[in-house]
């Protein structure tokens, strides 16, 4: 019988950790842009390598910084 | 009181020299209510990531203040208010 492939999950370093940033600003749209794909959408967990909780203040500081026009809600950039 | 971060988009046909004093006239509200203003940035100039009320560029303005809950509620009323402010927030800064 095959033995099922088992895959190690390749660990990503933190980038905020690694950056030493130690709070997220909406201000910020240098830092946000690089959790931000270039159609504009939130790039994920799994893309972005973050924790949880700090995933949930990219989110929040995304949306609070599209809300005032930094960051786009959609580039339609194809 | 608390503090708060306010961030004001202008409509951009306005001087931008007028602004410091035009936004001194719209954040009165905050010391004749008991609060003070703590920090007054002013970005300028700025492109908008997407039309606002048909206007691809706002000057751009944030104000660190402290007030009760009920002076920060009124400033945002009285900004929304205004023609010349095209878009508001105010955030709370140094809670969690």
């Amino acid at each position: 019988m095959a033995k099922p492939v088992v895959r190690k999950p390749k660990k990503k370093t933190n980038p905020l950790k690694s950056a030493k940033i130690a709070s997220i600003d909406y201000k910020d749209t240098a830092l946000l842009r690089k959790f931000i794909s270039d159609r504009g959408k939130i790039r994920a967990r799994r893309v972005t390598g973050v924790s949880v909780q700090e995933q949930r203040k990219i989110a929040k500081a995304v949306k609070n910084a599209r809300e005032m026009a930094l960051l786009p809600y959609s580039s339609s950039a194809r | 009181m608390r503090q708060y971060e306010l961030m004001v988009i202008l409509d951009p046909e306005v001087e931008e020299r007028t602004v410091a004093p035009s936004l001194d006239k719209y954040l009165s509200v905050i010391t004749t209510e008991g609060g003070t203003v703590d920090k007054v940035d002013i970005w300028g100039r700025r492109r908008l990531a997407f039309d606002i009320a048909k206007k691809s560029e706002g000057i751009y303005a944030v104000v660190d203040f402290t007030a009760t809950a009920d002076t920060a509620k009124e400033l945002d009323r009285q900004l929304g208010l205004n023609e010349v402010v095209l878009r508001t927030k105010i955030l709370r800064t140094g809670v969690r």
